[in-house]
């Protein structure tokens, strides 16, 4: 797709000169035409204000349009988590790692997406940390220059070659080339931490687990493996809590939003983790991004949907929706308590909330299902995750589509 | 550092020209008969108690959390004790990941995705 602006440069007489850029700001492959005008007024055609008899400059780029850019900021590391997998799944096609390349790779690339974990930028690697006696959440052992560079780069479209961090070797292997993709998503423990990297990020995620539901789903991950014990689990995440709560856990405050996992209300003392309480906190006034609401927006619900019309199991859901502020920031909060059973509970939710950005009624069901093995399918960690990468979708749609009215808007003037 | 000597890996061609570049001292290789035995010359068995590598990733999360057990014995408010138990924490992340792998790795659909127009991987859907 070629993108056409035009410029008009003020000229005080008929001849003028325009020198050409060597690099304009779109990056890479430009041709540029220039038009000259005569100097003769044409006497007040179309708009008065800036269309002055100069000469026009056309600059069209045979490049992608500018790549849209997501943080999403996790704690367990990256590669192949299931909320990657559901976001790529909304734009269609599977994400998988580079052909032909590093098997270690922790990049996965899709037909409109491109996921990069924030781990290659690591300055140090595994030995290096444990001789400084620093975590990978402590901003020492990341490389924010590179970060920086690279994720401008890519968003101006130009190709990079990032490093890769190799989890199983803990080592710095040789770097692999990232094209510039449509959607690039940075998926890692920092990608707010560093101002410059936060500003060229179109959305914002922050994954905020609680504690207790950390330690739940770190036993079920763990205890599989040797080795592990519940002491060895706890010390591992306590041993590692100061360095979240200073760097990574500030994080909360600047993303779009937050999708915050907590241990359910509906069942007393509860402490296996299976039924959850999930909030999606979503930023009021960001561009491009239309919160969720169910019912009026910007007041306060209560819903419970299981009743006459939706007969639910124990312990059912419980719905809540309301302002509020978050970090000084006004917000919307959608929270959802409780487990889904059956697909007819899915469908009566999807079809009561709002501005879901769905293209056809049932979408989130239908993308729910698709993933139906993945973990959280039936609790509002799915549900969120979903309506999250159809926001995103939307977010994307509306960001292109506005890319391509203006430069029309400028040639029309 | 001095490279090791690799008197250990001698082929019966090379066995004549060491023989004639050392001082006449027959060489012992009992490689070729028992290649199991491996007789390990001083430097080589000291390295390996040292850094007894570990190949496959669960040993590794193993071997990590002895480690930290034993870092945090001292003090466990170090830097040490923290920055080996995080690495305790990526492995066991990355011990999942490999799991996960291993889980939905069926060569039948590993080998249709590459390959969708075989005999065995057309599907006729409409």
């Amino acid at each position: 797709m070629a993108v056409c602006s035009a410029y008009t440069t003020q000229s005080l007489n008929s001849t003028c000169s325009i020198s050409t850029p060597a690099k304009t700001h779109l990056g890479f492959h430009q041709k540029q035409v220039v038009f000259y005008r005569r100097s003769s007024k044409r006497g007040g055609s179309g708009s008065g204000s800036g269309s002055s008899s100069g000469p026009c400059v056309i600059t069209c780029s045979a490049g992608d349009s500018q790549t849209v850019v997501i943080g999403l900021a996790a704690d367990s590391g990256c590669g192949k988590s299931t909320f990657m997998r559901r976001l790529t799944s909304v734009f269609g096609g599977a994400a998988e790692p580079p052909k032909g390349g590093n098997p270690d790779s922790n990049t996965l690339i899709s037909d409109m997406t491109t996921v990069i974990c924030l781990d290659d930028y690591h300055s140090l690697d595994r030995t290096g940390r444990k001789e400084k006696g620093v975590t990978a959440l402590d901003p020492r052992a990341n490389d924010f220059d590179l970060m920086y560079e690279q994720v401008k780069a890519i968003k101006s479209g130009v190709a990079v070659d990032k490093p890769i961090y190799n989890h199983v070797t803990g080592l710095l292997d040789p770097p692999e080339l990232i094209k510039p993709p449509k959607i690039l998503v940075i998926e890692g423990l920092h990608p707010m931490f560093d101002e410059r990297v936060r500003d060229l990020l179109d959305f914002s995620i922050y994954l905020d687990i609680s504690n207790e539901v950390k330690f739940a789903w770190k036993i079920q991950r763990d205890m599989a493996e040797r080795g592990h014990s519940l002491e060895s689990i706890k010390a591992s995440i306590e041993a590692r809590k100061p360095d979240f709560d200073a760097y990574i856990d500030p994080q909360k405050k600047y993303a779009d939003a937050v999708i915050e996992v907590l241990p359910t209300e509906l069942i007393p003392d509860d402490n296996e983790g299976k039924v959850l309480r999930v909030r999606l906190i979503m930023k009021e006034g960001v561009k491009h991004f239309s919160p969720v609401y169910l019912f009026d927006e910007g007041s306060t619900i209560s819903w419970i949907p299981c009743g006459r019309k939706l007969t639910c199991s124990y312990p059912g859901i419980k719905f809540h929706y309301g302002p509020d502020t978050y970090f000084g920031n006004e917000v919307s909060i959608l929270e959802m308590d409780g487990q889904f059973d059956r697909l007819d509970e899915l469908i009566y939710v999807e079809s009561h909330l709002s501005n879901i950005s769905t293209k056809f009624y049932g979408e989130v069901t239908q993308q729910m299902l698709k993933h139906a093995d993945f973990p959280g399918s039936n609790n509002g960690t799915g549900l969120f995750q979903t309506i999250v990468g159809l926001k995103i979708r939307d977010l994307y749609e509306q960001i292109t589509s506005s890319k391509t009215a203006a430069p029309l808007e400028a040639t029309k003037a | 550092m001095a490279t090791l000597f690799t008197l250990n890996f001698v082929t019966p061609r090379a066995t004549a020209s060491l023989r004639d570049s050392t001082k006449g001292s027959p060489i012992k290789v009992p490689y070729l008969n028992q290649p199991m035995k491996r007789v390990l010359s001083p430097l080589e068995s000291r390295r390996m108690q040292v850094r007894a590598a570990p190949d496959s990733l669960s040993e590794k999360v193993e071997q990590s959390i002895k480690e930290a057990q034993e870092a945090c014995s001292d003090d466990p408010a170090s830097g040490e004790c923290v920055a080996a138990w995080d690495e305790v924490e990526e492995l066991s992340a990355a011990a999942s990941h490999a799991r996960d792998r291993l889980k939905d790795n069926d060569p039948l659909e590993n080998y249709c995705k590459d390959n969708p127009e075989t005999d065995e991987c057309k599907t006729y859907d409409n």
